[in-house]
């Protein structure tokens, strides 16, 4: 069957609402909410050389280069001849899959009229895996947690319990976890039913031809897009913020080439693998370097395997951006999540009007929390916050906006209910975002406390608070663009005493958390900001009147709330 | 005697009124342009119209039911009450922080609608109840008091009231609300656990704001349309149609409007699922289509996808999370800002555009003559010919000609160069390609190909729009019902009055006391009745809400009327796992199943309408030609013109050729063909060669395709 353009289109457009409904069926029969709210995970197809077509658009950018590799890798295992209906395989493998024993992959053949249509993948970031849990100190993968190596879930619909078994004896939650994971099977049912039908509605055989064209497509729109990029090398090179508990310094060295229609990211020079929980596996430095160039370049079309092709990403072996086992991974968007804003800022002079100035809550913020409820009963629960948006040459950022994993919040009342805490605070911090001809987005002050427990039973609370590490006056400010200045607000303080972020720490009733995300970078230059709009920015408590004459020099009257115009320009003049 | 429903529709440019006699199933039909300024009071003047042919129409009224979209409008254009919110202190900017997710994970500058409430208007109250419902801290009444003095200074008219855990435990916003209606006596007050008693803050709190920002409007002229009904003799209840095609009383809409947010568009879907079972059309793209909005739904197996994840004022029309929240059951449908009264204007770039404003009834089009400059959808449909300027309404409103050309002329030539019948073929084009380009993803992203859904028109501009909008889409077939320009209206009497009565219960389905159930919904029954017309031969469906212990999403079973038999739980179970393994195959989970909630549904039979069949027994002559702009190729062109009514059962037209009705105009392409099926439907085969042409298409293929 030869495809015409529409038919294509159409045909497109539904594998990714396949895609979609699988995400659906998962969050639908899903029992956490670090998966009903917060969407930490991905649904995906692929053809039968296991070449991804089609992507949840509900899902976090870290998936993006990974996803492709874990079907491959599955198939080296198990290869095409060896599957029947009704097999699934999985693994949390972080070098073979996404890069962190939290995160469990499950894929499926797709059969139909008897063959191998293709395959269906399903990764969740799950609430718990054992070991030491979420921190940063841990020094290697066994303190991490349970690893499941490549295994048969399923053999011809059959569960094989002895998994089950073994999970539900390593972890505090196997309720919950055992639930997401069938929830998963459910993502991988629905999407093997939904390609099923589109097989038979529209006569097709198989997805290779459909698949050719969407992947060819893809590649050559973004190969055309980085054509337009003059050629050349891009340089990079960073101090990260120290990791608390780790002595070792921590350099990015980036080059980005942009040859005719490729791109090259290259990390050679970064430091060496740490003994900290923060180690990235290669799979999950190219996610986080490729996704810079195709927001920048190509955002709007859909990704799929094409969309990968013209980007190379050069990693050393044994650097924190290609770990090797048994390093230590959990918390590997420390690193990870830099690498946008770190390829943004190389490539600023050549394409400033499609980056953003840095995000202040990247890193992004994570926010474990365990204990026992007042009955016994065991809880976990996930939270998530972010800070303000960069601005860019366009527009202001927005206040609290996640970026560049996106993810969302999980809202206080879901939290609440789920563990032994209660918020005192959640507020937009003034004068966090960063000054600038367009201001950084602002973020955020938040502050929990800790409910009374039943001391029958352990009734301290263990939690650890994952914030950037990032500061105004450190060596890796939340950086403004093009002339914006940087975003402000940071730090962590346990009952007022500053604490280090990224490690456990047992809480007791009425303990209290408090902590800043900062502001989001600026963009331009401040004092060129038009009057109006620092006005208005100080009429709704985004900015203060002192900020407001220190930063862009605009002098407002505090009794009437107006610009002074005269004493601004003088101002002004004087500053710039 | 009890004789007569009556449907009245209120959209933003018409209101349309249907009436049917409950004992011989004959429908009348009215539309009249709706009064800006008090829109109840042309619902009084057509009623007074109605009643002149049926004088004891409104003493024998059995049941009136009204639909609107005058509420959207209110958001759409920000129109509503200046509203503040009132937070539980430290919490003020819950609505600006939202959910901290950008809605397209490759777009960096995707835009988010402006919260409706502006930062300095968000203030805190000392409170706090914890999850459990347990009161953490009191309400300090001190801090309300504060609150209501900014809120009187900023001369505030609305106040939201959002506390967190309210859901649990609504004392603390019980008693705030209290103080501030003391304090601010005329102030127009929203408690978020009665608007939306569920938890999620930021998804109820924006509930919330939205229903204080049009409550004021809802209520004024919600109050005085019923009183202008009893004033009139009309004895029974108001009830007002739900956005998810259930019922409400007038009481119900009043105090939480946000409920009828979508019931114009949610009538009119029920007027198109009403012929598609009438006349076997499976799937449909329902196309309403009328002064300000046009309105998509793809309707399968009869019936609409309804969805709870509802948004009003998206900046993006499809991505989901690019609006606000509006936490209520809606009609799962495509709106955009796309009718008769949408304006035509030349941007900067010199390029022409149409919408997504729109002239509504004040002024309204150029050619309505009450004064309109600007070109309109309308205008440029006169000028081609499309529409009769002298039936308009049957008459009832002269459409003036020369302002419409003046209009496009003055504005749209003098600045393209174009001839103004050019421009106005534009303007005719461009607002089909708006609604295409819409209407291509809102089909792909429901899984369907364009090529098998017929599209069914109404609205007063639908059938003027459908042959050129399934042209584009590559809809195979177009239907045009009969009363097609106030289908909406009748859609209101198509849909049984049903009331929808709920309570939870979340405890494991084995440890559930099944006497209380029993007694549960003997109560929810007995609720649900007590609303219900009187008189009315009544059906109940009962279901539960049942789920695997910790999961969020029930699945909704029918049941038999429950006894206090044990074995019920059971079957209940089977039932449950069965529907469950059919929708996402079979995973053995092994947790608890739990009885979320129990529903039950108190609803007439279906009614009868018995719509007048074409009565003609010959083939209708063309009462008329006139010069017509056919296509690009062939300009303009003569084309006979059909009176609607005087077409017969099987009569067979070959387009172009135009067919009036008093309501609406039908206007049918070179090629296409039209047959009046024995319902009176029009049924229009289009032209082979005009569907799915690839220069069409190939302009189309929109959003991502890449060049290859």
């Amino acid at each position: 069957m030869q495809l015409d353009p529409v038919t294509i289109q159409i045909l497109w457009s539904r594998l990714i609402t396949i895609v979609d409904e699988a995400a659906t069926g998962l969050m639908r029969t899903a029992y956490t909410p670090s998966v009903k709210e917060y969407h930490d995970f991905c649904c995906a197809l692929f053809d039968t050389n296991a070449q991804m077509l089609s992507h949840s658009t509900v899902t976090t950018a870290g998936f993006l280069g990974i996803v492709p590799e874990v079907m491959r890798n599955f198939l080296k295992k198990h290869p095409p001849e060896s599957l029947k209906p009704g097999d699934a395989i999985i693994t949390n493998d972080p070098w073979i899959a996404s890069g962190h024993l939290i995160d469990i992959s499950i894929a499926s053949p797709i059969f139909h009229r008897d063959k191998i249509v293709g395959y269906t993948l399903c990764i969740v970031h799950h609430l718990d895996m054992g070991g030491r849990m979420s921190t940063l100190e841990s020094k290697d993968m066994y303190e991490e947690g349970l690893k499941i190596p490549i295994l048969k879930l399923f053999t011809e619909g059959t569960l094989d319990q002895t998994i089950f078994e073994f999970i539900k004896a390593n972890i505090r939650v196997p309720d919950k976890v055992l639930g997401d994971l069938r929830a998963q099977l459910v993502a991988n049912n629905v999407c093997t039913r939904g390609l099923k039908n589109l097989l038979d509605e529209y006569k097709l055989d198989g997805l290779e031809e459909l698949g050719a064209e969407v992947i060819h497509r893809t590649e050559s729109s973004l190969r055309k897009k980085i054509s337009a990029l003059p050629n050349g090398s891009y340089k990079n090179n960073v101090l990260l913020p120290k990791i608390p508990g780790c002595e070792d310094e921590i350099r990015i060295n980036a080059e980005i080439t942009v040859i005719d229609d490729e791109v090259i990211i290259d990390y050679s020079g970064s430091s060496g693998e740490v003994g900290a929980a923060i180690n990235c596996s290669y799979n999950m430095t190219r996610s986080y370097s490729s996704y810079p160039i195709k927001l920048a370049l190509d955002p709007y079309i859909p990704n799929n395997d094409g969309g990968l092709r013209p980007i190379k990403v050069i990693a050393p072996e044994g650097t924190v951006v290609n770990s090797r086992p048994p390093a230590a991974t959990w918390g590997r968007t420390m690193i990870s999540h830099l690498f946008p804003e770190i390829v943004f800022a190389a490539m600023e002079n050549i394409m400033p009007d499609t980056i953003l100035a840095s995000n202040g809550g990247s890193p992004a913020n994570e926010v474990y929390l365990h204990g026992r409820h007042t009955d016994g009963r065991s809880f976990m629960a996930i939270a998530q916050h972010s800070g303000g948006f960069g601005a860019s040459a366009q527009y202001d950022g927005y206040s609290c906006l996640c970026f560049p994993n996106n993810t969302r919040n999980i809202p206080i009342e879901v939290t609440e209910n789920e563990a032994r805490m209660y918020y005192t605070h959640k507020e937009l911090l003034p004068d966090s975002g960063g000054p600038g001809f367009n201001r950084g987005g602002l973020g955020q002050k938040v502050e929990f406390c800790i409910l009374d427990g039943n001391k029958e039973f352990a009734h301290d609370v263990e939690s650890s608070v994952r914030l950037s590490g990032r500061t105004e006056d450190g060596t890796f400010p939340v950086f403004g663009r093009c002339g914006g200045g940087n975003g402000r607000g940071s730090g962590m303080w346990a009952n007022g005493e500053t604490v280090d972020h990224g490690i456990y720490r047992r809480l007791s009733p009425n303990d209290k958390i408090q902590f800043i995300l900062s502001g989001g970078g600026g963009y331009g230059d401040a004092l060129q900001r038009e009057t109006a709009r620092v006005l208005e920015d100080v009429v709704q408590g985004y900015v203060s009147i002192e900020n407001a004459k220190k930063d862009y020099g605009v002098v407002i009257n505090p009794n009437v709330l107006e610009v002074d115009i005269q004493a601004t320009e003088l101002l002004r003049k004087k500053m710039a | 005697m009890s004789r007569y429903r009556l449907g009245i529709d209120i959209g933003g440019t018409f209101t349309d009124f249907s009436l049917v006699d409950a004992i011989s199933g004959e429908v009348r039909v009215e539309k009249m342009l709706t009064s800006s300024s008090a829109p109840e009071k042309t619902v009084i003047q057509g009623v007074d119209l109605l009643s002149e042919t049926i004088p004891n129409m409104l003493t024998e009224a059995k049941e009136v039911i009204h639909a609107t979209t005058l509420i959207t409008n209110v958001i759409l254009e920000r129109k509503g009450s200046k509203t503040g919110l009132l937070t539980t202190e430290g919490f003020t900017d819950i609505l600006e922080i939202a959910r901290e997710v950008r809605y397209d994970i490759f777009d960096m500058f995707i835009r988010l609608p402006e919260p409706m409430v502006p930062r300095n208007l968000r203030l805190g109250a000392e409170e706090r109840i914890l999850a459990s419902g347990m009161v953490l801290n009191p309400l300090n009444e001190a801090s309300v008091r504060k609150a209501a003095e900014i809120f009187r200074e900023a001369d505030v008219e609305a106040v939201a009231v959002a506390f967190l855990h309210s859901y649990q435990n609504s004392s603390n916003e019980i008693r705030a609300g209290e103080i501030l209606k003391s304090e601010l006596p005329n102030v127009i007050l929203s408690l978020s656990h009665e608007v939306h008693p569920e938890p999620k803050e930021y998804e109820r709190t924006s509930t919330t704001v939205i229903d204080a920002y049009v409550k004021g409007i809802a209520e004024g002229y919600l109050d005085q349309l019923s009183e202008g009904l009893k004033s009139r003799g009309y004895r029974n209840r108001l009830f007002v149609m739900l956005s998810n095609g259930g019922t409400a009383t007038v009481e119900t809409a009043k105090s939480v409007p946000v409920q009828i947010v979508e019931s114009g568009p949610a009538a009119g879907v029920e007027a198109a699922s009403y012929f598609g079972r009438l006349m076997n059309i499976d799937p449909m793209l329902s196309f309403d289509m009328g002064g300000t909005t046009a309105k998509l739904c793809i309707i399968e197996n009869g019936r609409a996808a309804r969805t709870r994840t509802y948004e009003v004022d998206r900046v993006h029309r499809f991505k989901m999370g690019s609006g606000l929240p509006a936490a209520v059951p809606v009609y799962d449908l495509l709106e955009i800002g796309a009718g008769g009264g949408s304006i035509a204007r030349v941007n900067d770039l010199g390029l022409m555009q149409v919408g997504p404003d729109s002239s509504g009834s004040d002024p309204g089009p150029a050619s309505y003559g009450l004064n309109g400059q600007e070109p309109t959808v309308t205008d440029a449909d006169l000028l081609l010919g499309y529409l009769n300027p002298d039936y308009f309404l049957g008459g009832q409103m002269r459409l003036d000609r020369d302002a419409a050309e003046r209009a496009i002329r003055n504005t749209l030539s003098e600045k393209t160069g174009l001839t103004p019948i050019e421009a106005a073929a534009g303007v005719h084009e461009i607002v089909n390609e708006n609604m295409a380009s819409a209407a291509r993803v809102y089909v792909a992203e429901k899984g369907q190909a364009p090529s098998k859904l017929s599209l069914v028109a109404f609205g007063g501009a639908g059938p003027v729009h459908a042959l050129g909008l399934a042209r584009k889409l590559g809809c195979p077939k177009v239907i045009v019902p009969p009363f097609s320009g106030v289908m909406s209206s009748l859609g209101l009497l198509a849909a049984p009055v049903a009331f929808e009565r709920s309570r939870t219960i979340r405890q494991i389905l084995r440890n559930v006391d099944l006497t209380k159930i029993h007694e549960f919904y003997r109560e929810l029954e007995q609720e649900a009745r007590s609303l219900m017309p009187e008189g009315s031969e009544l059906l109940v469906r009962r279901t539960v809400d049942l789920r695997y212990s910790g999961q969020d999403y029930p699945l909704e079973i029918d049941i038999e009327e429950p006894t206090v038999n044990e074995k019920l739980k059971t079957d209940w179970e089977g039932s449950f796992e069965a529907e469950y393994n059919e929708l996402y195959g079979k995973v053995d989970d092994e947790n608890p199943i739990e009885l979320a909630s129990i529903r039950v549904y108190v609803s007439q039979p279906m009614p009868h309408l018995d719509i007048a069949k074409p009565t003609a027994t010959t083939d209708a002559e063309p009462k008329a030609v006139r010069d017509v702009y056919v296509s690009s190729e062939t300009g303009t062109a003569t084309v006979p013109v059909y009176e609607r009514t005087d077409l017969c059962i099987g009569q067979l037209i070959m387009g172009p050729a135009i067919v009036e009705e008093r309501e609406s105009t039908t206007v049918i392409g070179d090629g296409d063909k039209l047959t009046v099926n024995n319902r009176g439907c029009l049924e229009i085969d289009l032209a082979k060669s005009s569907t799915n042409t690839k220069e069409s298409d190939d302009q189309s293929i929109n959003s991502y395709i890449g060049e290859s």
